[in-house]
This record gives structure tokens, sequence and C-alpha cells, in this order.
């Protein structure tokens, strides 16, 4: 077999020296020894370190003599074999053997020097993914560092530079703290959702709670509850956990739990304030008179099991001044200066039910509605007066009046002037004697007696002339003001500075002053009326029909009861708001908020099932 | 003297648990058990305390809660710091690096009932998100940790790196006198395979093992495989691109490997870091807007 062995050198000035020379050999040796065939002078080559000789086949087969490896491809082996067609290249020390061959030629082996392996450790760097990637500490620095810019120093920066406006819910200054809201920790209530932009309108100094002062701001008519300081005095104990609590909340500026935000979280998503939990009033109201003595009304701390009587306001006396609240338990009578027997208006058999049947206004016995009306079909608490809805200080019903209610039976018709009929003015006295004083064609005495007059003069007729005394329009005002006069149907006669007179008509607008009821929630397909007021069994004026706490008991006990078909369990906020007892608080000017859905609250459930 | 080999082999066994058994399983599973009682324990009290109006990070048990995450996020982050300390014994790296993967998988538990279940478009879910972001590129650490290293023994076929190098420089050696006889386009392909860097393709190309500009690829389209080989000079190269191609199909599967089992780190340890930037972050405006 034949070796065509070609050495490249190169010398110092970068010149290749070429030498070729052929040798016919089956077997090749490879070394430092001079006696090799190819001779390697590197101090790294063994001095007997290959033999290369031909396999047959046209392969070559490479072998280590010493035991020693050389490098074969790239690999270090000790034996190898290599295909001359495709080539190969043998590494030993610094020399490369290139070895191919040219058709049917002889086997070629290229040997040149190279340089050893400078750089190879950096190379291999390359292997790991950072070199392919941006460095971790620098990713991190940017990151970071972008995190600590906009979402921390930008909001901070603006919000230390800014100049603090007064809060004016008319013209909010929006936008002078920039990027805060990626603080924002949920949106904000329904009624706050227009500051969303405008956290340092509440967030007014750094690490220092929202301010009630700045509540108040707005909420100008806000009420407190109860004095501040004997708020604190009726408040229980705290708890260890919880004055720990608060004693780190005031540090950071928070006005301890009376404090506005102590109940009126926000950021909860756009939901309306939640009603109170029953505990939240019954940690103060279940002894509250062990804190303070002074107060004149019970201990309360579940509606089925601790609550006091209720305590309407009703006028007690004739001509009383003003309603005194008197509990149901000390059998009220309410002097309201009226004589009225709900029982016999509400007798489906007797003679009012048959006065009734026969007027076309009625056409039926009496019912509740006939003479008693709702404010407004919506019968909602939070309708106020000026929209034509329920004033603030009266109850879901609207006042009796006499000339819807009485007057188709109680007629007050005195007189009639040819197809009119002539009514006496209801109300005052002193109107219903200048009327009756007019009844100049009243019932005289005729000037004769026995004989009418013909004909056109007849009593009736066009040229009638009455010519008798006017004295019965007096007496008329005399008897009409009598026990068994026309006003004394209904009213208390008596004597006003030696004058006939009426007893005054004290009717309370509103019995229950210190919790807000709803009738509308309590419609037809609750309840009738006479199921709570006990009308029809009432035979006088005197008698208050208002339920008392053990007849809502039926129905209504403790937040924890047990909701059943008749039971509702009924927290205090279902009757008791903090701010205002009478009603939920709203000022007079507040657009109506949204609600959350239809369910907030059984009343608007029912008044919807309603309407 | 009957005692001494037991004793010899109960230090021995000692020394062997110490040095081979792996952090998971370390002191079978001590800081599993205490992660998952972590979990039970602010879970319990998570479902049992009632917060009013509902649970909230800005609740006591809230603040509880954040206070566990925020420490045990400092802590977690300062295996960084403790790596770089060899120690043996009760706090051995073993023992921190066993405490890091649990407790840090704990922190899914105690992180997330802290947020209340409250998401939103802020700086708060930021830091929760990055925190999950660590945890999870954390949990694929593990797995590849676990996994990976055969398949790049196995890749590696008793080849160095430097190896697999030197045998690609040797074929491109090769090559370059191969090509002498050829045309100027053949030429040309031969030239652009051998200018191409080894580790062309960027981390895409490395994580995905996909490389559309290979001009060794190329180029062996450009020698088309006759029967007989009637052209030897075409022949050749076509069979040394050939073995080019198989020796950088080696290379980028070891790239491809490494680049699973690195990249994780390339999320865990910025996002570590951006993590505690949001978290200082979200500390202070809590308190700043209180």
């Amino acid at each position: 077999m034949a070796f065509l062995i070609r050495t490249i050198d190169v010398t110092a000035s970068g010149r290749e020296i070429v030498r070729d020379r052929t040798v016919d050999k089956g077997e090749l040796s490879i070394g430092r020894a001079s006696d090799n065939d190819i001779h390697l002078t590197d101090l790294a080559v063994e001095q007997h370190h290959i033999s290369m000789k031909d396999a047959g086949g046209g392969m070559l087969s490479v072998e280590s003599v010493g035991g020693l490896g050389f490098g074969l491809d790239g690999r270090t082996v000790t034996s190898g074999s290599i295909d001359p067609n495709v080539g190969g290249e043998v590494s030993v020390g610094t020399a490369r053997l290139a070895i191919s061959r040219e058709g049917d030629g002889p086997v070629q082996i290229v040997i040149k020097q190279v340089e050893k392996d400078e750089g190879a450790g950096d190379v291999l760097q390359n292997f790991a993914l950072a070199s392919a990637l941006p460095s971790k500490r620098t990713m991190a620095w940017i990151f970071a560092g972008a995190i600590l810019l906009l979402l921390l120093s930008v909001p901070i920066v603006t919000h230390l530079i800014r100049s603090p406006v007064e809060n004016d819910p008319d013209n909010l200054q929006q936008g002078q703290v920039v990027l805060d809201d990626a603080w924002s920790t949920g949106e904000l209530s329904l009624k706050h959702h227009e500051l969303e932009d405008n956290c340092e309108a509440c967030h007014q100094t750094p690490f220092v709670s929202v301010q009630d002062e700045t509540c108040l701001s707005c909420h100008e008519e806000i009420e407190d509850h109860a004095d501040m300081p004997r708020q604190a005095l009726g408040m229980p104990p705290m708890s260890t956990g919880d004055s720990l609590q608060w004693s780190i909340g005031e540090t950071l500026g928070k006005e301890g739990p009376l404090g506005c935000v102590s109940c009126h979280t926000e950021h909860e998503g756009q939901v309306r304030q939640a009603a109170a939990k029953e505990a939240f009033c019954s940690d103060c109201h279940n002894e509250l008179d062990t804190r303070l003595t002074d107060v004149d009304f019970g201990n309360a701390s579940d509606f089925g099991e601790k609550h006091p009587q209720f305590r309407p306001a009703i006028y007690t006396a004739q001509f009383a001044d003003k309603p005194v609240r008197v509990s149901l338990d000390d059998k009220p009578v309410e002097q309201s200066g009226l004589k009225f027997t709900h029982d016999e208006h509400m007798d489906p058999q007797g003679g009012v039910a048959r006065m009734a049947i026969s007027l076309t206004k009625y056409g039926a016995p009496l019912e509740c509605s006939d003479c008693h009306s709702e404010w407004s079909d919506e019968g909602l608490i939070v309708q106020v007066s000026e929209n034509g809805g329920k004033p603030s200080d009266y109850g879901d019903f609207a006042p009796v009046v006499m000339e819807d209610a009485c007057e188709s039976c109680h007629s007050l018709v005195f007189d009639r002037a040819g197809p009119q009929f002539r009514n006496l003015r209801h109300g005052d006295v002193d109107d219903l004697m200048a009327d009756l004083a007019t009844m100049d064609r009243g019932p005289r005495q005729p000037v004769v007696s026995g004989r009418g007059r013909p004909g056109q003069f007849a009593r009736g007729g066009t040229y009638y002339s009455n010519f008798g005394r006017p004295m019965s329009a007096y007496i008329a005002v005399n008897r009409a003001l009598e026990r068994t006069g026309v006003c004394g149907e209904c009213h208390i006669p008596t004597t006003t500075n030696g004058r006939r007179d009426l007893t005054p008509v004290n009717l309370p607008n509103r019995f229950l002053w210190q919790g807000h009821f709803s009738h509308a929630a309590h419609g037809d397909d609750v309840a009738e009326c006479t199921d709570c007021h006990n009308a029809e069994e009432s035979s006088e004026a005197t008698d208050l029909l208002i339920p008392n706490l053990e007849s809502c008991r039926d129905c209504h006990l403790g937040e924890t009861a047990v909701k059943t078909e008749e039971i509702t369990p009924s927290g205090c906020a279902m009757c008791h708001a903090y701010h205002t007892p009478t009603a939920p608080w709203k000022p007079e000017d507040h657009p109506e908020p949204g609600r959350n859905g239809g369910n907030d609250s059984v009343a608007a459930l029912l008044g919807g099932l309603r309407r | 003297m009957a005692s001494v080999p037991g004793n010899r082999f109960k230090q021995d066994e000692r020394r062997r648990n110490a040095d081979h058994v792996s952090f998971l399983k370390h002191r079978r599973y001590r800081w599993l058990w205490i992660a998952v009682l972590l979990c039970l324990a602010t879970g319990l009290g998570y479902a049992l305390i009632d917060q009013e109006p509902r649970p909230n990070g800005g609740s006591w048990y809230g603040y509880t809660l954040g206070t566990i995450g925020l420490g045990l996020i400092v802590w977690l982050s300062l295996l960084g710091i403790r790596k770089r300390k060899i120690t043996a014994g009760n706090w051995s790296l073993k023992a921190w690096t066993s405490a890091h993967v649990y407790l840090g998988l704990a922190l899914i538990v105690v992180g997330t009932l802290h947020t209340g279940f409250q998401i939103g478009w802020n700086v708060h879910t930021l830091a929760y998100f990055l925190m999950l972001l660590v945890i999870i590129s954390g949990i694929y650490g593990v797995i590849v940790y676990a996994t990976l290293p055969t398949t790049l023994s196995n890749n590696r076929n008793e080849m160095t790196r430097g190896e697999m190098l030197e045998a690609l420089t040797a074929i491109d050696r090769q090559l370059e006198s191969a090509a002498q006889p050829l045309g100027r386009q053949q030429s040309d392909l031969v030239i652009r395979a051998l200018e191409q860097d080894v580790f062309y393709g960027g981390a895409w190309g490395r994580l995905t093992g996909t490389y559309p500009g290979c001009a060794t690829n190329r180029a062996l389209g450009g020698f088309p495989e006759v029967a007989g080989g009637v052209d030897g000079a075409s022949e050749r190269v076509r069979s040394l691109l050939v073995k080019r191609a198989e020796q950088l199909a080696q290379i980028r599967r070891q790239l491809r490997i490494r680049a699973l089992l690195e990249i994780w780190l390339f999320i865990h340890i910025p996002a570590t870091i951006a993590l505690l930037a949001a978290l200082f972050a979200h500390v202070v405006s809590v308190f700043y807007y209180w």
C-alpha cells in the first residue's frame, strides 16, 4: 500500500515549506523516535505512538502502540478506523494528520502543526445558556429598578410635591399623584367610585390612616351615633388582642374603633356598605346599662331574645303639646281628641258596611285602605319629601284626611244652592261658624203656619222668600258643636274662653322613631293589616293599635335564628341604622346610588315582587 | 471488638446519608412535613377566623400571613448568599436547600391566603404573581435537575465538550482541503458552513432545537447524493458535510439540554430580585396610603 506523506512546515516568516515523499509499506509507524515512518519532534508524542495499516476494503486501521491515546476526528481513542475516501484526522501532540485519498490513488497524509488549544476554555463557556441570554444580574437590576422607580418612587414623589386641595365632591381635583392607582388594593365602593382616580382625596398624609376629618369634609351632614365621649364610655373593654391591634393602628394614625374607617372599609370592590352584623351593635348594647347608667332605653343583643319593648311616641293626654314615648307593656291610652270605633267601621255585617255598599265610592264593606293610604306605591323609606315621596318625619302612611276618608258618610252638607250643595269647611271652628252664619236659607220658622204659598212663590220656587227670623243658624252652630251635633260625631267638644270649641286632634305623624319599618316589605303576600293591627276588635279611639314586640317575634328572630318559611333571621340593621336611627342616612341632594343587584335586602326583594 | 464494625457501619451510614441523600429527602423529608404543617395551620386559620367584612390582606390575620410570607421570601432569597458559604452540620447547605424548596412551596399557600383571593392590576398583585413565577420556575428547576442530567450524560457519548468542538474542527479542516477541487458555487456553500458560528441560533434556537438558518444543512442541499459517486471531490465533501451535521447535532442537543437545565435560573433569579423590589413597594405603599 502506498502512502503519500506531505509535511507542511511554516517558517518564522510565515512561509510554508511543503515536502512530499511516498512510502510504500503495508504498515506505517508514527512516533517521536527517528526510526518511525512519520517522525514527529514533539515531547508529548511517544517514541512509537501509533501504527496505521491497511484493514482491507480500502479502510485504514489506526492503533495506539504504547497504550496512550490519540485523537481521531476530535475524540481521544486508542484504536479506530478511517475510510480515506471520506477522510479522517488523527491528532497526536501538536500534529494533525489529515488522511484522504483521491479515487484509486495513494492514501495521502498531510501533516500540519497547530497551535495548541488557545482559548479553548473560553469557547467551552459557550455551552452555558448564559452565553445566549442577558446576564441574570442585568435582568434583575432592570426589573427591580423599573418596579422601584415606577411603582414606588413616582407615586411617592408626586404625592409629596402636590399642592393639597380642599375636597369638593362637585369639583374633584384628579390626577395630582401619578401612578398611584397601581397602589389601589381594589375598586372603591359604589358611592366612592368617582374617587377612583383621586387617591389623595382620602389618603392625605403619608403613613397616616384616612382621618375622620377628611371623611367629614364631604359628609358634613352625618350625625354621630351618640356623643363621642359617651360612645367611648359605652364600649366594652377591649380584649388583649384588640387593644394590641389598636395600639399598633393608632401609632399609624388610626383613630380607634370609633373612627370612620374602622367600620367603613374601602377597596372591597364596587359594592355598597354592607349592613352591620348583630354583634357590631350588641358588643355595646348588650350590657350598656352597666357602663352608661343614665340611658333610658333597655339593653339589646338579639331581637328574638333580648330587645326592649317598643315605645311608640303618642299623645297620652288631651291638649298635650307633644307626644311622649310609652312602652307597649304599660297599656298606653292614646288621647287623640277624636272619637272613632274601628270595630264598627270594619264589621262587614254592620250598618257602616251597609252604607258603604250603597255608596258608589266604596260599593263594598270598608277596608283599611279606604281610609289609610301609603305615601307612594314605592313605599320605600329612602324617598324624600321634595320628590313627592314620604317626608322623613312621617311613617309609611299619610295622615288620614277627613274629606277623603270620612266625609262621604259623615257629610258636612248644610245647604243647597241651586244644583250645588254647600259643605261646612272642615278643620277650623271659626270657618265652621262663618259657614253656618251664612245659612240664611236654612229652615226658618214660616211666617204663617198651616198654609203654603202657591206656584212660583212656594218653597223652592223662583220667587220664594223666607221672611222668618234667622235665629236657627246660631242655634245650628251651637248644636253642631254639641256632643250630639255634627262635629260631635267624631270630635270631643270643649269650651275655650267661654266659647264652644273642639278638643284639638293630636295624632302623631309617626309612632316609632328609633327604628324604621317598611310596610311595603310586609305587603299583602306577607300579612294582612289586621294580622298585626288588631283594629277589628278595637271599640275605642283610645286603643293604640301598634303591634308589640312579641307579635313581631312571630316571624322575626335574631340574626342567628334558623331561616324557615315563617322565621326571618333579623339583625339589628333590618330596623336600625347607626348614624340616623330612623332611616339609613342619606343627604338630601345625594343621587340615588346603584344597588347590588336586586337582592340587597328583604325589603327590596319583597317590594320588587309586589311591584 | 465485635461492636466496632457495627459502629463503623453506623458512622459510615451517617456520612453516606449526609453525602448522598438527595436534598429533597433530607432528614426523612423533615422540611416537607414542616411545610405541610405550615400550610395546614395557615389554611385552618383562614377558614376559622372570621374577618369583617371579608378576608383581606389588611385584616390582622392578613397582616400575620403577610409577615410570615415576607419573612419566608427574604429568607428564601438568602439562599443565593448562603450557598456561597459551604458548611456542614444541622444548618448544612443541604438542609438549607431542602428547607428552601419545601418552604418555597408552602409560600404558595401562605401568599395566596394573604391575598384573600383579591386580585387586581396593582403592585400588590404584581408581587403575588412574581412570587408565583419564582416558585413555578423553582419547581421546574427541581424537576429538570432530577431528570435532565442523565439525558445530558447520555448525549455526551463519552466525549467532553472540548472534544465535541475539536471533532468539529477536525472535520472542518478536512472539509477545507477536500473542497479544493470544487467550483465556485459549491465552494461558497462550504465556506458559509465553515464560517457559521457553532453556537449560532440564540437562546430560542437552543431551547427549541430549531436552527432554520443552519448553513451546514443548506450546504448539504447543494450536494445531491449521487449513486456510485460520479464526482469524487463532491462526494467526499458531501460525506464530510454529513459528518459535520451529525457532530453539530450532538453539540446542539447538548446545548438544548443545557438550556432546558439552566433556563429556570434566568427566570428564578431576576424574578426573585424583582419580587423583592415589588414586595418593598407593596409594603411601603400599603402603609403610605394606609
